[in-house]
This record gives C-alpha cells, structure tokens and sequence, in this order.
C-alpha cells in the first residue's frame, strides 16, 4: 500500500477557502446569463403598456392601432389573465384589469419583431381611465379615512398565518404580545421614544430583470429567466395561466445579482402571457434600468414608533413598537415581509415586556418584496438607534449595554421561543476591540468631526414553515461527481459552497465535484427559493444527505464485493478504503459499473444516484392576537456592525476611516466566501445609509436612472474594513453552519446613525444619511455657521 | 412617468465631408438633426424620448474639429471632437489651464471621458456642465460654423436657458478658443457630489485669480458656479468685492458670502435650495482660501 | 431603415457587419457578433459593464454608434485572454476573489486593464477613480481593488 492515493495530503474541503467553481466562465466572459442565450431571429421583443397613474379605474383599452402595426405578434392585455396569484397574499394578476394602483403598473404587453416596433406599438395602445383619490403614506392608508385600494381584500387566498382586514386597506397586522408592557414602563428608570421613517429603495442588482418565454405547439411553456425562485416561479406562473406545473418548465441561468428582487413572480409572466398568444415563437423582455427602478419590487417604506425602556442598571424592561409598512399596490410578498419584522421585533436582546403592532398598508406606491434581510434592516434602523440612546440615558457605555442585554440560550424571545446558543457576545467584543470603541480619537483636521457607532442585529430565514430543499449526487465514470441542486449561484457562491460539501460528505477532494447548472425545474431537485440565508443551511443539509446516500451506496457495493462490513469501509480522497483489510480501490472502479463479487459470483452495485432532501418540520404557527407559539422560526443568525467616521463641516460630507462586522456564521464552510458576503453587504448596508431613497412624489418616482439613484462606487468605499466572524455551531446546520448572505446590511444604517451621533449630538431619524441632511441638521444646530 | 426606449430609436447617422455640408444639412432638417459628438448627453435624451431626432450628424471628422493646441500668442485652442480625457491629460493644458484639466476631470467616470467632449458639455447647456464655468472665467470664444460662414461667440453671451443657446439651426461649434492665460494665474475647480467623486454636481465653483496692477487689492478674481441657477453664472459682485480691497480671510468670508447672496437656486432630486446655498458659500469660500494662499506665496 | 457596412478589428478579428443605423456598439457586439461577455446594464453610461476598448482606450459600449466604428480597434472580455492564457487580471481577480455575480466584472476587468497600461503603478485612489464608472453591487470594490493592486505589483 505504498504511495496509495488515499494517503495523499488532501485538503479538508470545510473550512477551505477554495476558489469559485464558477470564476473561469465569469472572468473570460463565457458565463452564460439569461440575456447572452441566442434563440436565432424567430425572437420577439416584448414591451409592456404602463400605468401613468397611481390610482385610477380602467375605462377602456384599445388595442386595435398598435395590432395593426406592421411587425407586431401579438398584443394582449388584462382580460385574458384574470387569475390573481401571489407568493403569500394572492391579490396581484399580471396585468391590472379594471383599475391600476401604482404608476408603471402593466395593463398591456406587445410582442413584435424588434423593440423599436414593440415601442412604436406600446405608444398605439389607448387606454382610458378614471383617475381616483390615491394613498401615499401608509399610516392614513391605515385610517378609515383613506379610499379603499383593494375593495376585494376578503376574497383573496392567503396562508393561516397571514392577516388581512377586509374593508380596510390592512393587509396583514402582526402582533406581539408579551410580558404586560404597560405596567413595565413604572419599572423603567430611563424611557427613550422615537419615530423613524425609512424610505423605499432599490435592489439595483447590475443585470435588470429579463425572462425569455416560449410555448410549444403541444402547450408546454419553457421560461428561462434571471430567477432567485425558478420553482415557485413554475407554480405560480402555471397557477396563473391554469395549466400544471409540469407543462412549464423554468431555465435559470447565472444571475447577475438578485438581493431578493428576483424572488417570486414579477415581470416574468409578461412574457409568459404573450408567448401563450404565438405558440412556437420566443419572447423575450428585458427591463430598462429605468424599468428595473421604478416598477419592480421594492424595499417597502417603513414608519416605525420605537418606545424603550431599562432599569437603573441598563437592563432592558419593556419595548413598544408601531410599524407601518408601506406594502404598495400589491403586499403579495410585503405581508411577509411585515410578518418578520414582527416576530423578531426585540432584535437580538433580552426584553420581557413587549408589544408590537406590524401592520401591511397597502397604497398606490411601487410594489414591495423581498431585500436582503427584509424587514431587518428596517428594524433594526429604529430600535438600534433608540436602544443608542437609552444606554447614553442610563450612564452605560454602549458596548457594555448591547452586551449586558444580547440574547443568550435558553432566553426566552418575543414570540415565546427559546433562544439557541449563539455568538452574539462575541461578535460585539470583535467590533469594539477592531474599532477601539472605548476610546474618544481625535479628528483628523479641525474641519471636521469624529465618532463611532456600533449597532448589533438578529435576524432569521423568513419562510412558510416548510419550506423544503432537496438534491442528487451521481458520478462518471472517471470518479467525478455531480451535484444535481435547485438553488441559484446568485453571486453568493452556493455552488462553491455545496461542492464543498458534497466533497468533504463523500470522501472525494473538492476539484472532483461539479454543480449541475443550470438550474432547470426539468430535471433539477426541488427547492424552494434562493433567499432568506437559507441555502447553505436547508440546501446544504439536502446536498450532505444525497452524498452519504451515495456514500453508503459505494460502501455497500464495496462491501459486498469484498464482503466485509461497511463498518470498517471508509472513501478517503477518491479511493475506498478497508480498515481491516487494507485492500482499497479507486471510486472509478466502482460507480457506475459496480463490482464483481469474489469467486466469480457475479455482479454487485450499479450507478450510484444519492438523493437528499430537507425540510425543518418543528415550526409552528404563532397565536393571531398574541403572536406567540413555540418555534417561530429555525434559528436566528446574530451580529454586530460598527463605523468610525469623520465628517467635514464644510459640506456634512461623511468619510468612513474603517469600518467593522463580526457575524455568527457557525460553521465557514469558505471563509473567504463568508468574508467577501460580508464585505458586499456592510457596502450595500453603507450605499443605503448614506445615499440610496427612492424619491416618490405623488406616486411618481423622480430619481429612476443611475444619475439620479446613486449608490456607492468604489472611491466611497476607500477603507479598512475588518470581518472576523465567529463560530458557534448551529445544531442542525451542516458542520454546524447557518446562513450569512443578508445580514452584513442588516444593522449597517443604525451603525451609521449612531457614529453621526457620536460626532454630532444629532440623532438623524430618517436615512439616508446624506452630507444634506447632516450639514443642515449642524446648521441648526449651531455646530457650523 | 418616462418609458425609456430600451436602445436608441430610429434614426440616421450622417457624417458630412465637410463644414459647408454639415451647416446646410443641418439648416435643411432644422428640429430634426443635430450635431453628435460624444453623444453622451445625446443618447440619454433619444432614448427618454425627450429629444427626437431623424439625423445624428457626427461632426468628429469635420476641419477644425480634432485640433487641440497651444499657440503662444493666440492661447488654447480646443476642437469639437477632443474629448475630456485628451484635455485633462494634454501637457500644455495642464501647464497654462490646470483649473480646466481638473474640472475636465471631475465629470462622470474615465470612460465616459473618453466620448465626453468639452464642446458638447457646452453646447449641451445644462447649469451643472462641469467644464463651462472654467471656460467662461478664461474668456473663452466659441467659432461657430453657420450657414452664413464663420463667426466668433463669446461664452459669456451663449446661454440663453437650460439647454438653450444662442446657436441656430445650421450652427456647429467648431472649437472654443481660450486666450493666453494672464501672468500668475492660479485656478481651482471644488465639485460637490452626492458621491465622493463621478456624481453630477449639487453645487460647484470654478475659481481663478492672478495679479494685477488694476485693481485695488492688487489681483483679479473670477467665480463660476455650476448647478445654482439656469445658465452657468459668473458672480461679478464677488468679484468686485475681491478687487476693492487688500485681501485677507475676511474679505474671503464677505466675498463668498456674496456669491451666495447672488444666487437663488432650486430643489432638485441631488440637493435642497438650502443646502446649495449654503454649499457655495462654503465651497466659495474653500475656493477662494485655496487659490489665494498659492497666489500670496 | 438602411443598413450600414462597417469593416471593424475586434478582438483581433477583422469582421465587417452590416449594422442598423441606430445601433450601439454594445448591441452589435452582443447581438451580431454574439459575444455576450459584455454586459447591458443600463445603455445609459451608467454602469460600465458595458466597457470596451476602443482604439486602445476603455469607453462605455453603449454611448458608441456602431456605425461610427468603421475601421476601429474593439477589445472586449473576450479578448483579454491569449491563447488560453488569462491576462494577470484575470489571474489576480481569480486570486483575490473579487468576483461574484461577475455582472460587472467584464467591464471592471477593461477598466482594469487599460488603467494599469496607462499607470502601471497606481495609487488606491488612482484605483478607485478609474473604476468610479463601473458600478459593482456584490463586493463592496474590497477584492476588486485588492485584485488590481495585485495585479499591479
Ligand atoms: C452617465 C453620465 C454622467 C455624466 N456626468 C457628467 C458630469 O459629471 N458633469 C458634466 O458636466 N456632464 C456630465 N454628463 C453629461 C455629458 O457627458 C457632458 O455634458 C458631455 O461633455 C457632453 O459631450 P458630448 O460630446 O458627449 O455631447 P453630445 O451628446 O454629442 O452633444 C450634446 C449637445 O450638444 C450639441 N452639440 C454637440 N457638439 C456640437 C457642436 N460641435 N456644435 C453644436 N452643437 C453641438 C448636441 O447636438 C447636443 O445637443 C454625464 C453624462 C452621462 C451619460
Ligand atoms: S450599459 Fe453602458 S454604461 Fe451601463
Ligand atoms: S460582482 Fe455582482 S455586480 Fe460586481
């Protein structure tokens, strides 16, 4: 057994930093996105008809003109599709049909042979309307005083655990009810109450949205799409066009950034519908960036009344919340989104008392969905900033006060769950030790100011409770191995990720696995969406379970073969080995032919085909008035982030001297991987903190291009920033390991809005943070003349 | 509610041979051609639909057009299709107009720069064009090519309104012309941004000021701004604050605060009326400091 | 609407195309010379991530009238590579992991490139204001800027 392959050095694929498995395609431009697939010059060119009013019953559509129009497929409109659907709260149908409710709502779409056609066609169709009264702020959306956007509300399907109030504009209202919080505030030696309002933003993933929709003579539609959800986008496009699940088929190629924005059903079924109208000819539509700004899912608005309390000590007593979520037109996704920010609404601390009111408004702004770490952010913008200022009251250093009351295993959380072990003390003393909180530094020039903030968050995957995952693992003749998955490579790095799991679980070195991509819900393993943080954990449980069902496969084979006992089998770099017997042989010899028996008995195994699947079963449904039940979710992923800022009294301008995050991953499975999310989230977290709001007026969005949206570019991100993540298993994560992909944003704003306080004294309640409104703010102030 | 053509509409590019040609199609398809350079202010108007064009005629190969050179006695001369990237880095540009190399600099990213051009930030006419200031503050001369022949327009008579100019159907700029820059002149361009850097301006300041034996205080200074009302604006009653008396910190402070007494901006998506004002007292004010402690070194 | 012949060099190539009158050079290279490596991201000189080189110098592909590049020099992603050897950024972007969803990364790697011809030596702020026009909304620029430092040394 000299020299045998199984005793070659071989690196540990968890823990191992390995390089993308899909960086070669990405670098030499031969990745293949959804726009670079050629389909030959029978491609039509779809272009959508849009609303120009935020609120407004449809009178008449008049399509004649643009059908005419030479080079034009096919047009149609709202009449043809009138099946509502929805991922949560099915009150959305892909084109508005007797009224629109936000300005760029589709009410018809054109197929034609080239998109100057399709335009001159869009421009052709008539539309009357009747403009009505509009809701532009969420909490009179609320009062029975505002005009009722969805008159239909108690007609919609939605899960158990969503609560719409029929007759209202209320699309959900979550409620925590914890402890008695109106006796608390007596015990309270220090009350902070704030109002925040955190606007709208955008996704702004570099590629826009695109689908390419085409349907055979036999009515079978393929879609490919830049997707996050290819299979709930099978299930609610074919629910949408009644025809089943398996007649359409979705193809998602590489995505070029997704942060939720391509979770679930947008303009995916545009195309869709017109590809049912000309059977045999594919449809493309891809968004304008102006398109992709201003009628896409966005992040809702929030308005948030934080009311926090603590004792002489700092310990945290009683938490009061109103949220107003500003759902928009449709809350098909937003209801969700409301959900989660309710039931984890105490953040990652310790608090017996409280009550939380998260309600859905729906009003005739752009539609809201999913962002990175919906809801989270929004949050933790308001009650980390108050909680910032509840310990400056009670005396305590803010270090101390977020430590003295982070949540701890066995702590009882909002929703009557019990806490798990968690990193959270760790991931404070991290930030703090890498930015010096404790020290006071001075300035860098008399023209300017400096201060620190450090803001901790929480956050857990926010899903139905069974959301399921599942995955194959079979191999080639030559001992490679591929992974059959459904989740998307987004940019996060999944496939990487789970090649490495599949490795380390079967024995084989990482190089030898590949992913099988693109995802296709043809012949891809179900999963459920590509978002909450869930893939590493959910997928990757399904991933490790396919590869020891192929392990044990092998083993079986091997075992049988040599008859012995799988006990004393192991695979060890590629090879089989025997414990006891010391034979080994390479998993070529094996996977696909199988094995002789000894003594010329015949044949044992066959091609090996492992299959995994997961699905969390112990999650519950919490009580509709109390918001309480026994598991609220699978876990929570916990962290902490902190700046240290100077900023010019000349102009208000902020300039970041470093920065700091520290997350509880429970296991790195690529460090660098961990590192590189963690760096492009604290980026994505800052762009929004100081520059990113979607500027509505009237429902008409006013900043709708690169020019006017502006989000950081790579000067603003000019320093230091330190990521040192902690480690502390999650009990049934794979190695231990939990999500990461949202949480960098999660409590960046309130980091920001503490260190601007540090410098200035001025609590700044409405992000973003621009130089505008801290100058102004100084001005006022009287700290610059 | 804009619905943005996904590429460029319909149209058709037109490269005349010569100026002749290019004036008179010009003229004949007067609202539905214009001159393209760069076509960086162009394209985004064709494609929100706010300009409509049959003809985009490329003046880039026109006489005159590519010239861009330093006479000793006649000064700077810049063609219509030199772009920003060839004046910020040109040795001599960075040598007697540094202060147009640097506002050169500041628009939008280097790739943009290297279709952007000087003449079309002009002719473009927009209150933020970041390089019309400094042009101005230089004295600097348009050449006009019309149907009628040559002739020479000074930039301080050539803005009209937003996006609107002196020039006529059948006009191309052929260059702008910049004089000798007089002895000891120092310049700066300070450009405020949403970003760092690359953002179109909330407010900018172009400034220069060099010795003269004309004036009281010994030296002249001149003040553009950008983005603080409809046509770039020069602020003379700055200007004559600074000439008046001998200069020191406080003359600065009175100065910059005339500057922003003469102004009376507008809200817009990148900053509040407010905020401008006090922006270009502020940025006035660094301006004015930064130039006059090279000018009394 | 009359097409345009235009004889053009890309990627070494000599390729002459018959072109609509209204198309952008970022059209023509996706959508007649099929290489999709560079990337649309807002035909608006936004993002950058249809940067190209142009006679030697990066610009924004779809700020570039196809039918104006008779005779042009083109150099996208695709060209980066000789002979099945990446260039040093490719190599160190590999290296730093400065990729994600790699959207943006075409046109950062032709930004890339041209700012190290022109500056071999560049500053972290030189680094930064070259790439201010490409527009990255995974990595934070961390890695992308590590890459290009590395690539630089
Ligand atoms: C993403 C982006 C960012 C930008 N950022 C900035 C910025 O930071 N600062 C800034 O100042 N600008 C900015 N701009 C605007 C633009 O780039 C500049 O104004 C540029 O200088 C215009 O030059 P051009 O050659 O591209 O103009 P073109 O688009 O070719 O022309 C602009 C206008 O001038 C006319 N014109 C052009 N040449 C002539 C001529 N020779 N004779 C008569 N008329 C002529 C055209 O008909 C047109 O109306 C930005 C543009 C974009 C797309
Ligand atoms: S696509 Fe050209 S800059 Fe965005
Ligand atoms: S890697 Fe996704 S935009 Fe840069």
């Amino acid at each position: 057994m000299a020299n045998a392959k199984s005793k070659e050095q071989v690196v540990n694929p968890i823990g191992a930093s390995f390089t993308r498995n899909d960086v070669y395609e990405k670098v030499t431009g031969s990745a293949v996105y959804a726009d670079d697939i050629q389909f030959g010059n029978k491609l039509l060119y779809a272009r959508a008809k849009r609303s120009p009013y935020p609120h407004a019953l449809i009178k008449k559509i008049d399509i004649s003109k643009a059908e005419a129009l030479p080079g034009v497929k096919v047009v149609v409109t709202g009449k043809d599709f009138p099946n509502r659907i929805g991922l949560y709260l099915q009150d959305k149908t892909i084109f508005a049909t007797d009224r629109v409710r936000f300005i760029g709502e589709p009410v018809a779409a054109v197929a034609a042979i080239s998109e100057e056609v399709a335009m001159k066609a869009v421009e052709l169709i008539e539309v009357e309307y009747e403009e009505l009264e509009a809701v532009f702020d969420a909490e009179f959306g609320a009062s029975d005083k505002a005009p009722l956007i969805h008159p239909d509300l108690d007609k919609y399907v939605c899960p158990n655990f969503i609560f719409p109030k029929a007759g209202t504009n209320i699309a959900n209202h979550f409620k925590i009810r914890k402890g008695d919080v109106s006796s608390a505030w007596d015990k309270c030696a220090y009350v902070v109450e704030r109002s925040f309002k955190i606007p709208h933003i955008q996704h702004v993933p570099i590629e826009t949205h695109i689908a390419i929709a085409q349907m055979d003579e036999k009515g079978k539609v393929t879609v490919w799409a830049s997707s996050q959800s290819p299979f709930a986008q099978r299930n609610l496009i074919a629910h949408a066009l009644h025809i089943s699940q398996s007649d359409l088929r979705v193809i998602a190629p590489l995505v070029g950034g997704g942060f939720g924005s391509k979770a679930g059903v947008t303009m995916e079924a545009i195309p869709v519908a017109l590809a049912t109208k000309c059977k045999g000819w594919p449809v493309k539509f891809l968004l304008t960036r102006e398109e992709e700004f201003y009628t896409n899912f966005v992040r809702q608005g929030l308005t948030i009344h934080v009311k926090v309390g603590c004792d002489k000590e700092g310990n945290l007593l009683a938490l009061k919340n109103m949220m107003y979520w500003d759902g928009g037109a449709s809350t098909e996704y937003g209801t969700n989104v409301t959900r989660a920010g309710g039931y984890s609404s105490s953040g990652p601390y310790d608090i017996p008392n409280v009550e939380t009111d998260s309600i859905c408004v729906y009003t005739n702004h752009p539609i809201g969905g999913a962002y990175r770490g919906f809801g989270m952010s929004e949050l933790h913008t308001g009650l980390d900033q108050a909680i910032d200022e509840l310990a400056e009251k009670a005396g305590v250093d803010k270090v101390t006060f977020l430590k003295k009351n982070g949540v701890a295993e066995g702590d009882v959380l909002v929703t009557g769950m019990i806490m798990h072990k968690n990193g959270i003390q760790e991931c404070i003393d991290n930030v703090a030790k890498s930015l010096k909180m404790n020290e006071k530094e001075k300035p860098s020039s008399p023209d300017r100011l400096r201060g620190k903030g450090i803001a901790a968050m929480w956050k857990a995957p926010a899903m139905p409770p069974n959301p399921g995952s599942s995955a194959w693992v079979e191999m080639s003749e030559d001992g490679n191995v591929t992974v059959g998955l459904g989740g998307q490579e987004i940019g996060q790095g999944t496939f990487t990720v789970m090649a490495q799991m599949a490795a380390a679980a079967l024995g084989v070195p990482y190089e030898k696995v590949r992913i099988a991509g693109p995802v296709d819900t043809q012949y891809s393993p179900y999963e459920w969406q590509t978002v909450a943080s869930r893939l590493t954990w959910s997928m990757g449980n399904a991933v490790v379970l396919a590869a020891k069902d192929a392990r044990r496969q092998i083993l079986e084979t091997v075992a049988e073969a040599w008859k012995e006992s799988t006990d004393d089998l192991d695979i060890i770099n590629g090879v089989v080995v025997s414990y006891k017997s010391e034979r080994e042989t390479s998993l070529e010899n094996i996977v696909i032919y199988g094995m002789p028996k000894e003594n010329n008995e015949g044949w044992t195994g066959g091609p090996i085909v492992g299959r995994g699947s997961f699905m969390p079963k112990y999650v519950t449904n919490l009580d509709a008035e109390t918001g309480q039940g026994p598991r609220a979710v699978v876990h929570y992923t916990v962290g902490c982030e902190g700046l240290d800022i100077e900023i010019d009294k000349n102009t208000g301008t902020i300039y970041v001297l470093k920065g700091a995050a520290s997350f509880d991953v429970g296991k790195a499975i690529n460090p660098a991987l961990v590192k590189a999310q963690v760096e492009g989230g604290f980026a994505q977290g800052l762009s929004s903190a100081m520059f990113e709001e979607i500027k509505l007026v009237k429902g008409v969005m006013t900043n709708p291009s690169f020019v006017d949206y502006r989000i950081a570019t790579a000067p603003d991100m000019d320093f230091p920033l330190d990521t040192p993540f902690v480690e502390v298993p999650q009990d049934d994560g794979p190695w231990g390991a939990r999500g990461v992909g949202e949480h960098p944003m999660v409590p960046t704003i309130a980091a920001l809005g503490n260190a601007i306080y540090d410098a200035t004294g001025i609590r700044l309640t409405n992000p973003p943070y621009s130089a505008e409104k801290i100058y102004l703010a100084m001005l006022d102030k009287g700290l610059v003349k | 509610m804009i619905n943005p053509h996904p590429g460029l509409p319909e149209l058709q590019y037109v490269k005349p041979a010569t100026l002749q040609e290019a004036s008179k199609f010009l003229a004949d398809n007067a609202g539905v051609a214009k001159p393209y350079s760069g076509g960086t202010d162009s394209f985004v108007r064709l494609r929100d639909g706010i300009l409509k064009l049959d003809y985009l005629v490329d003046i880039k190969g026109l006489e005159g057009t590519k010239e861009l050179s330093f006479d000793p006695q006649k000064g700077l001369t810049i063609g219509a299709a030199i772009t920003m990237n060839q004046v910020a880095r040109h040795p001599d540009v960075l040598k007697h107009y540094p202060n147009l190399a640097e506002a050169a600099e500041s628009v939008a990213s280097y790739q943009l720069r290297n279709r952007a051009t000087i003449i079309g930030n002009i002719c473009n006419a927009s209150p933020a064009g970041d390089t019309i200031g400094t042009c101005m503050i230089l004295d600097g001369v348009l050449k006009v090519h019309g149907v009628d022949g040559v002739r020479a327009v000074s930039l301080s008579s050539f803005f009209l309104a937003p996006g609107r100019t002196v020039l006529k159907p059948g006009d191309v700029v052929v260059a702008v012309q910049l004089p000798i820059p007089p002895k000891g002149l120092v310049g700066t361009y300070k450009k405020l941004g949403r970003n760092r850097i690359g953002d179109l301006s909330i407010v900018a300041v172009a400034v220069l000021g060099y010795p003269t034996p004309e004036s009281a205080s010994g030296y002249r200074f001149r003040i553009a701004l950008a983005s603080v009302a409809p046509v770039p604006f020069e602020s003379f009653k700055a200007e004559g604050v600074l000439s008046g008396n001998k200069i020191t910190a406080e003359l600065i402070d009175e100065a910059a605060g005339a500057t922003m007494d003469s102004v009376t901006p507008i809200d817009d998506v990148r900053g509040s009326a407010r905020y401008r004002k006090q922006m270009v007292k502020n940025l006035t004010r660094e301006a004015l400091t930064e130039v006059w402690t090279k000018l009394s070194k | 609407m009359t097409l345009k012949t235009i004889t053009l060099t890309v990627n070494d190539l000599v390729e002459t195309v018959d072109v609509p009158q209204n198309m952008t050079l970022l059209q023509m290279i996706r959508e007649k010379l099929s290489l999709t490596g560079t990337k649309n991201g807002c035909a608006a000189g936004e993002c950058g991530a249809c940067t190209v080189l142009m006679n030697g110098e990066p610009v924004n592909s779809c700020m570039v009238l196809a039918a104006e590049c008779e005779g042009a020099n083109i150099v996208t992603v695709e060209g980066l590579a000789k002979a099945g050897k990446l260039s040093t950024l490719q190599d160190t972007i590999i290296e730093a992991g400065g990729v994600q969803c790699g959207f943006c990364t075409p046109g950062m790697l032709i930004s890339a490139t041209a700012l190290l011809k022109r500056n071999p030596n560049p500053t972290d702020s030189e680094i930064r204001s070259a790439i201010v026009g490409n527009l990255c909304r995974c990595t934070g620029y961390v890695r992308i800027v590590d890459a290009i430092k590395m690539a630089a040394k």
